[in-house]
């Protein structure tokens, strides 16, 4: 087994176990702790993958920003273990048999993709997730895409102003 | 792409139209202009006239049926606002921003109308609802808005989430954005779809189904569409139901195959429940509203016919479909916002204190139950004849006729309550510019039903 190996399963054991973690936790402000550590070891998923740029990206807006706004509204909301709704005990148990369900399909799928069989992904080598080509790729193949997504930021920006301003 | 520019800069337009006008009714005005600017730049588009050309690479491909639907659209949208513009105006504060959103909506619905491939329908879905979140919540004070805007969020968001997670297994699975390019099977050497690109499907299947309100993912649509000021349910109900109607067509085309035969087990067993869960429920509602939205969803049952059987008479079904649904839900709602009183009762007596509105209220209820000589006769005739042209699966069509006539029960109460029940309905003071369009409205959803062939003759030339 190589170090690749070894940090990969490592990386990935830490990424399940964090998680199961957040789901499991009472806290809400551990769940979010946890989903931090979730963040961190996709993002060294990435770097395994030569994708250096997009796991900054991933620390800085994930790990970083979003997770401050989860702990701002969990702060706002006063949200604790011993004020967690009670769901009703058919909701969990109809949550418990969709997701497992759903959990089954995908398990399946997996064992039949015959076409994925002896295929790893590229390790550290391969430089697609290279910031540079980043950048070409989307400034030549996905220029359009790019342009339009500033009608969906004005669209949102507009949205908060409205929702936001006095009346 | 005429279109897709021309909204994004007539949203813009409005934004700063905002600042600088201060009439309520001149911002409308100038919306109207915009549409009729956007609506020409379109068909011109459509006959290659004046028509913007830019290198997509690929992802956006603008044929015909596109772009004729985009037309279809935006007529609609313009009809809205000559009808229901004194009602966005009083909707809120701030006036010219909802137009402003309504024009980002259409550059939504034209990236919708001409994606190709799963990062633009992204794009398009995103940019389509996106607004909508916040028209729904537009009316600040009432708690019900604010609900309504929430739980369409958070939910939007989910099924949002959803559709990426499908997005990004077919992207594993073939490693492109395009829908059903299959792999090479390496013992076979047969083009076959991969089994994560199957599990992607279904996941894009679900997030459009609850785009669209179908039914075991529709649990959304009656709050939000009840939540919401009228005048918002109105767009969000015709012009955006019609668009999403448009990506899942576009999007299932020709691609079907990857599932197989459980695809129609699948299709009809989401149009079954969806034909009854809509029709059933909407004939216990009180409220004139909330029926509506159940009405919708019983709708959308019949709009997904042209998913199942993907043949040029489901093609022309779903254009004729959005222009009949379209006309008559608008027309509705535009009666309806002027109803003090949302509920059945709220209707009694209509046709004695305002027989213009009772009569096109009554035309536009016809057309939705699909009685003959209105457009919506036609809408369900071509869905329907498109199924038995596909191959038997007869007894789909059956089970939609028969909830067509239960239908009928729900819509003619309403239209029993404005002839024959005696009582005061309240309205908000009605001007006879808005009778005229009103009764034009009518006059044109007969037209349709008279003769469909003008709406589809413009499909072919």
């Amino acid at each position: 087994m190589s170090t690749i190996e070894i940090l990969f399963f490592f990386l990935s054991a830490l990424a399940i176990f964090s998680a199961i973690m957040v789901l499991v936790s009472k806290n809400p402000v551990h769940s979010v702790l946890w989903l931090i550590a979730v963040f961190f070891a996709i993002s060294g998923h990435y770097i395994l993958l030569n994708a250096q740029f997009l796991a900054i990206v991933n620390m800085i807006v994930y790990a970083g920003a979003i997770m401050v706004l989860f702990l701002f509204v969990i702060m706002l909301m006063n949200l604790n273990a011993e004020t967690e709704p009670q769901k009703h005990l058919w909701m969990k148990l109809a949550g418990v048999v969709s997701g497992g369900c759903f959990f089954l399909v995908l398990v399946s799928l997996v064992r039949q993709a015959t076409d994925l069989n002896g295929k790893t992904a590229l390790m550290k080598e391969g430089n697609i997730g290279l910031i540079k080509n980043l950048g070409k790729a989307l400034f030549s193949d996905f220029v359009v895409p790019f342009e339009i997504t500033s009608v969906l930021f004005l669209s949102a920006m507009v949205g908060a102003v409205v929702i936001g301003k006095k009346e | 792409m005429n279109a897709i520019i021309v909204s994004a800069l007539m949203g813009v337009v409005m934004m700063f139209s905002g600042i600088l006008v201060k009439n309520r009714s001149a911002v409308t005005s100038i919306a109207v202009i915009g549409l009729l600017i956007l609506l020409v730049s379109n068909i011109l588009n459509t006959y290659g006239i004046c028509s913007i050309q830019i290198d997509t690479k690929g992802l956006l491909s603008f044929e015909k049926f596109g772009m004729f639907f985009n037309s279809i659209a935006i007529a609609a949208t313009l009809i809205y606002v000559l009808l229901s513009g004194k009602e966005i105006e009083n909707a809120g504060t701030y006036v010219a921003d909802y137009y402003a959103l309504i024009f980002f909506v259409l550059c939504g619905v034209s990236i919708l109308s001409s994606f190709n491939g799963l990062l633009m329908l992204f794009i398009g879905i995103e940019i389509l609802t996106i607004p909508l979140y916040i028209l729904t919540g537009s009316d600040k004070r009432n708690l019900k808005s604010n609900e309504a805007a929430l739980k369409y969020f958070l939910m939007g968001s989910f099924s949002t989430g959803i559709m990426l997670m499908g997005i990004t297994l077919i992207y594993g699975a073939t490693g492109a954005f395009a829908l059903g390019m299959g792999s090479l099977a390496p013992s076979t050497g047969l083009l076959m779809p991969s089994f994560l690109e199957v599990a992607g499907v279904i996941l894009l299947f679900v997030s459009m189904c609850f785009k669209v309100s179908a039914a075991p993912f529709h649990f959304w649509t009656p709050d939000v569409y009840d939540g919401a000021p009228a005048v918002f349910t109105s767009f969000m109900a015709t012009v955006v139901k019609a668009a999403g109607f448009m990506a899942f067509v576009r999007l299932f085309d020709n691609h079907t195959n990857i599932l197989g035969p459980s695809w129609h087990i699948l299709l009809g067993f989401v149009i079954v429940a969806t034909l009854l869960i809509g029709n059933i429920t909407a004939v216990f509602q009180q409220s004139v509203k909330r029926m509506l939205a159940y009405s919708s969803i019983a709708q959308a049952g019949f709009m997904l016919f042209a998913l199942y059987s993907v043949n040029d008479l489901a093609k022309e079904g779903i254009l004729l479909y959005a222009v009949a649904y379209s006309l008559a839900t608008i027309g509705i709602f535009a009666v309806l916002i002027k109803m003090k009183d949302y509920t059945f009762d709220g209707f009694n007596g209509l046709a004695k204190t305002q027989p213009a509105l009772a009569l096109g209220a009554t035309i536009c209820l016809l057309s939705l139950s699909g009685i003959p000589l209105t457009a919506g006769f036609f809408a369900k005739y071509y869905m329907l004849a498109s199924m038995v042209k596909a191959d038997g699966s007869i007894w789909l069509v059956i089970v939609a006729v028969l909830f067509a006539a239960v239908s009928v029960y729900y819509y003619f109460r309403v239209i029993q309550a404005m002839y024959f029940k005696e009582g005061e309905a309240a309205v908000s003071p009605v001007s006879t510019a808005f009778r005229i369009g009103l009764l034009a409205l009518a006059a044109l959803i007969i037209l349709v039903g008279i003769f469909p062939s003008l709406v589809l003759n413009w499909f072919y030339f």
